[in-house]
């Protein structure tokens, strides 16, 4: 299918991102307060050293006396140490903000994502997602614990290193201020060439850890079908495409350090030149001079790191916009309207609906299940079950007609299986945090799962999921049943929940989802039809549309569509 | 065996005129860094004793250091990096290589990701420590020629810095140690939220389907906090190991100045010398820090490059073999006495040509079969033979040309749905045309925007069970092995289709060796006789109809 799933989860602008920041620090904004002042104080302290520096060559030219020039070296040790102390305390506790910030922001994010309507996540996918929860926040993550310090420090090093030399003398800081235009056209020209390249790169990595991932997966199917020579080839051409823009980023950033030379030495030479005119003129001393030297020596390092992180910057704002565009989203009301008491539990009337304007999928259908019924939705491949059974659950709004649920009462349980991440236990309360061991037991064995639970490495509390025990697609279904079991909804919904196991395990799947079905209303996408025997009704679909509606037996009596399904069914089964 | 050792050497040594070449510039570039202070001290120097000219003489000077230096710099980090980037390319198809490599292993008892991390983070790591050569070098060399520039102004100022910084960087990294493996310990605990963010969104529509959002959430906050609580822990190691580099540096900056001072003071050196010194004093705080990382790097290169060599290393799971498949290849099979858990003395013949249908009444031991005959591994004991040939004796490749074992979980990859079914090129048009109407997959290109061209992105998520299958079964007609065996390839499709494509694959296969692992009554009925396996051996062999009229528990494992 073709992609166009990027662009359906929102970005937040720029400003909108800064506000939101800028209320998450609010709480935090003593600390941080605390944090700039410790980072200026240190920073004021190491900028002692290059006058202390200036001072000493001052008492050799002057006949100084030795315990002057010792006393000059207690006062650097001094200086060290106070900076030493006040720079790491106060990088600890910008650390904690930026951390404490970034926590509440993925929180927020985790939770906007899990409350986002199924239909918006259906149609943008859920590979967006996770690259923003993984990448983005990986990128942020890293910006809040060293870029952001460091850029910091490198900053108010240079604001307070040009006051220095200021107070020194003013005409040093014009001398340094040479470098300026310069410096403010590289960035600049870095800027504008770094932002898409790197957003290239990013793609280009990202296309090269998918293919990674796609043909590591699929090596078994790979070696069956003997095509490891055209995966390998196409493994090697997307990572030779990551790198070689990759390498076009050094490149970049090499001509970009190589224009901060040139404005090195254009502020040095000024500064020098500055130097020794006013020595010559006996406007400052010789120390001075060489402290003035010293402190923009010392700029090269802060400049190339506060320039350097720009784009660092750029990936954690484009980052943080992502984060934002989806923490923003407030969850959706659900506009469901509650049915009474009544004795039905489903209404839909008059139901059109439509992925596409042009291919219409499901005309016109009425359909009531009562409370308490099982009902049995079957038809040939295409013909819409899947669709319907996801417009009743809620997943899709319908075009035309109207649906009629009780709010919140109906669970889906799709094909997608999926074993949560930790241990067991954990897994299934998710549907009921409060289950105790004893209601999670019962419910594991309603779906014939306690068995091989209690057989698990470490019982009920073994790791399952990714990088934990791995189940069975078989035993990963009757987790999801026993889940159903615990979150006890009045209604359910199953689709294609016993298609993926072979059809040996689709027997004993079939046999648990009844049990876990039992006293539920239930709407069953059946595509076994034994299904369709046990159920109370059974729903015939064909091309979008109900043509046939009654129980099993009556509609083999009829001799209609469900007949003609049942023979081609039954046929292979009991001809011979 | 490769060995994380000669893995690195490997890695690096095919790099070595690029790494050779980036050393020497970054050398320079060390060396032009060196120079400055030296000459900022030389210049302030012209400020006492020299005239105008001498000021512009040096500042020349200067500048064409800072022009050797800055090229040395641009083309020096190019060269490194391509080295770096260059070697992790390489290592990253060599694990892809092992992986895909006919006879198997590497993945076992390995996640995917596991894997793909190695082949990506860890052989850019094993790759950067050709950047950690070159630079530690340089370092080596700046550190040198401060040395001789302060031997040259002082010798016993020289002694000073040559004496004092080894047990300077000695303490660096007695105390940076232990905090910088706290560090990383508390960092992981951090990546570990965003694992399980990555997680729960991964399971998205099983927690929507429940509406567990709320429970999800809650579970998430907790964790994000514990998280929480362990980075800031981390950030406070890193912050209290940076102060007290800063502290270090400080001080041994200090030293140097107070024993220059006292010998300016002395008359032994001149002023200018002295700012000379104490500029070297200050650049060497570059050099050594990058004795800091370049450390780390190579430690983290070396265990890297012992996790890829692993992988490289990992026994095949079937032996290699040295027989060739009988040609023209008539395609009987015999499977005399194996055991293979959970098979136990499997003991059957199929005739070339025949159609075949195996149910088991245990999925597992279906699957089992269909590994076997794949050759994913060889049988505990017993032997499996091909026209007489025993399968273990054949390349595992060799074997696959002839014999196509298709499980029943099998990947779809990110291409169009032609490519896909044409097993990239190899399969003749005319015979795709045919498997796709044969799988009934033609149905499913309908459907599709650009019908078979379509592009199916995300390994075909987005089709449904049934479509997916289809596909994957026309793919596996398409090449028209000599012998087919499939796994249950219809599961998810619905019964009148199922039975449509019965009879065409039985069509389509005829004259062809074809195994139907399955308990599909659909499938089962076009079959010349089924073999029934039950307990983990061959119980019972009959046509389907005869089994159906005969067999009860052949009735309640087929017809349910």
């Amino acid at each position: 299918m073709t992609t166009e799933s990027t662009t359906l989860l929102p970005i937040a602008t720029g400003r909108r991102t800064l506000t939101q920041l800028r209320a998450l620090v609010r709480p935090r904004r003593s600390r941080l307060a605390g944090a700039l002042a410790l980072l200026i104080a240190g920073t004021t302290a190491g900028l002692v050293v290059p006058p202390l520096l200036g001072h000493l060559v001052d008492l050799a030219t002057g006949g100084g006396s030795a315990g002057d020039v010792v006393l000059t070296g207690v006062g650097l040790v001094a200086a060290a140490v106070v900076e030493a102390a006040l720079a790491g305390f106060g990088v600890a506790l910008l650390a904690q903000v930026g951390e404490g910030v970034l926590a509440d922001l993925r929180e927020r994010f985790v939770s906007s994502a899990l409350h986002l309507p199924l239909e918006q996540v259906e149609r943008a996918g859920t590979g967006d997602l996770t690259s923003r929860v993984t990448n983005d926040v990986a990128v942020i993550a890293e910006a809040a614990r060293s870029a952001v310090p460091e850029f910091t420090r490198a900053a108010l090093t240079i604001v307070l290193t040009l006051a220095g030399m200021a107070v020194l003398d003013w005409r040093f800081l014009v001398a340094a201020l040479i470098a300026v235009p310069v410096q403010a056209h590289t960035v600049r020209w870095y800027a504008r060439r770094a932002v898409p390249l790197y957003a290239r790169q990013r793609v280009a990595v990202a296309a090269q850890q998918h293919h990674l991932l796609a043909t590591i997966d699929g090596a078994p199917t790979i070696r069956a079908f003997r095509i490891a020579d055209a995966h390998r080839d196409r493994v090697a051409t997307r990572s030779r495409q990551a790198v070689d823009l990759l390498l076009r980023g050094v490149a970049l950033q090499t001509r970009f350090y190589a224009r901060l030379h040139v404005a090195e030495f254009a502020g040095l030479a000024a500064v020098l030149g500055t130097g020794f005119f006013l020595v010559r003129g006996d406007l400052v001393s010789i120390g001075t001079a060489t402290a003035a030297a010293l402190y923009f020596h010392g700029l090269f390092g802060p400049v190339n790191v506060a320039l350097a992180l720009v784009d660092d910057a750029q990936a954690a704002a484009s980052g943080l916009d992502r984060l934002v565009g989806v923490a923003d989203l407030t969850p959706p009301v659900r506009q469901r309207a509650v049915a009474g008491d009544g004795p039905d539990a489903v209404v839909v009337r008059g139901l059109d609906f439509a992925y596409r304007p042009d291919r219409p999928v499901l005309h016109d259908v009425d359909l009531t299940i009562a409370r308490g019924e099982r009902v049995a939705l079957v038809g040939s491949s295409g013909a819409g079950k899947t669709t319907l059974a996801k417009v009743i659950a809620g997943v899709h709004r319908p075009t035309g007609g109207s649906v009629v649920v009780p709010a919140g009462e109906v669970a889906l349980i799709t094909q997608e299986v999926h074993v949560f991440a930790g241990p067991l236990v954990d897994d299934l309360r998710l549907a009921r945090p409060d289950a105790t061991d004893d209601e999670v037991s019962a419910a594991l064995d309603t779906v014939d799962a306690l068995g091989w639970v209690r057989q698990l490495p470490d019982g009920l509390d073994t790791e399952v999921g990714a990088g934990g025990y791995v189940l069975t697609a078989a035993q990963a279904q009757q987790l999801a049943f026993a889940r159903l079991i615990l979150a006890d909804p009045p209604m359910a919904i199953l689709d294609e929940a016993t298609a993926e196991a072979g059809s040996a395990g689709a027997r004993l799947l079939e046999r648990v989802a009844t049990a876990a079905l039992a006293g539920r209303t239930a709407l069953v996408v059946a595509h076994r039809l034994t299904q369709a025997v046990s159920a109370d009704r059974v729903v015939v679909l064909e091309a979008g549309r109900i043509v046939e509606v009654g129980t099993h037996r009556d509609l083999i009596a009829r001799g209609g569509p469900y007949a003609t399904l049942w023979r081609a069914w039954s046929d292979q089964r009991a001809r011979h | 065996m490769t060995g994380g050792r000669s893995l690195l050497a490997d890695a690096l040594g095919g790099q070595r005129r690029l790494i050779s070449l980036s050393t020497l510039l970054i050398c320079g570039h060390q060396a032009g860094e060196a120079a400055v202070p030296f000459l900022i001290g030389v210049i302030i120097d012209r400020a006492v004793d020299g005239g105008v000219d001498g000021l512009f003489r040096w500042l020349g000077v200067l500048a064409a250091v800072y022009v050797g230096l800055s090229y040395s710099y641009r083309y020096g980090e190019r060269s490194g990096e391509r080295a770096a980037e260059q070697a992790a390319h390489d290592l990253r198809l060599r694990v892809t290589g092992r992986v895909l490599h006919e006879r198997g292993g590497a993945e076992a008892d390995r996640l995917p990701g596991a894997l793909v991390s190695i082949a990506t983070s860890d052989a850019a790591r094993v790759g950067a420590v050709a950047i950690a050569v070159a630079s530690g070098v340089a370092a080596v060399v700046g550190l040198a020629l401060a040395a001789i520039l302060l031997l040259a102004i002082s010798v016993p100022l020289g002694l000073v810095v040559l004496l004092g910084t080894p047990p300077l960087l000695l303490l660096t990294r007695l105390f940076g140690k232990p905090l910088e493996e706290r560090s990383e310990t508390e960092q992981e605990h951090g990546a570990h939220a965003s694992g399980i963010a990555a997680d729960l969104v991964d399971g998205l529509r099983v927690v929507k389907g429940l509406r567990a959002e709320t429970a999800a959430v809650a579970r998430y906050r907790q964790r994000s906090r514990s998280a929480l609580a362990a980075t800031v822990r981390a950030a406070r190691a890193e912050a209290a190991y940076q102060g007290l580099v800063l502290m270090l540096s400080g001080v041994f900056l200090a030293v140097v100045a107070v024993i220059g001072g006292l010998l300016a003071l002395d008359g032994q050196i001149s002023v200018g010398q002295l700012i000379s010194s104490l500029g070297l004093a200050q650049f060497l705080v570059g050099p050594m820090s990058t004795f800091g990382w370049v450390g780390a790097d190579i430690a983290q290169g070396r265990a890297s490059a012992r996790r890829i060599a692993a992988v490289l290393d990992t026994p095949a799971a079937v032996p290699d073999g040295a027989a060739s498949p009988v040609t023209p290849v008539r395609g009987g099979l015999a499977l005399r006495g194996v055991d293979s858990p959970p098979l136990r003395g499997i003991d059957l013949e199929i005739a070339p040509g025949e159609l075949v249908g195996i149910v088991a009444t245990d999925p597992a031991e279906a699957a089992e079969l269909v590994r076997l005959l794949g050759r994913l591994h060889d049988p505990a004991a017993g032997v499996i033979e091909l026209d007489g040939v025993a399968l273990a004796t054949l390349a595992p490749d060799d074997l696959r040309a002839v014999v196509l074992a298709v499980e029943h979980q099998t990947d779809l990859f990110d291409d169009s749905v032609r490519a896909a079914v044409s097993l990239a090129g190899r399969a003749r048009p005319a015979s795709v045309d045919a498997a796709v109407a044969a799988a009934d997959a033609d149905e499913v290109a309908h459907g599709l925007p650009d019908g078979l061209d379509t592009v199916l992105d995300d390994r075909a998520r987005s089709l449904s069970g049934g479509q997916r299958q289809r596909i994957a079964l026309a793919r596996a007609l398409a090449g028209e092995p000599p012998v087919l065996v499939v796994h249950d390839p219809t599961t998810a499709v619905d019964a009148a289709t199922e039975a449509r494509i019965a009879g065409r694959l039985r069509s389509m296969r005829a004259g062809h060796t074809t195994i139907l692992v399955t308990t599909s009554p659909a499938l089962l009925a076009v079959t010349d006789r089924v073999i029934v396996v039950h307990d983990g051996t061959v119980r019972t062999d009959g046509t389907h109809g005869d089994l159906v009229a005969e067999d009860d528990t052949y009735r309640e494992t087929v017809l349910a």
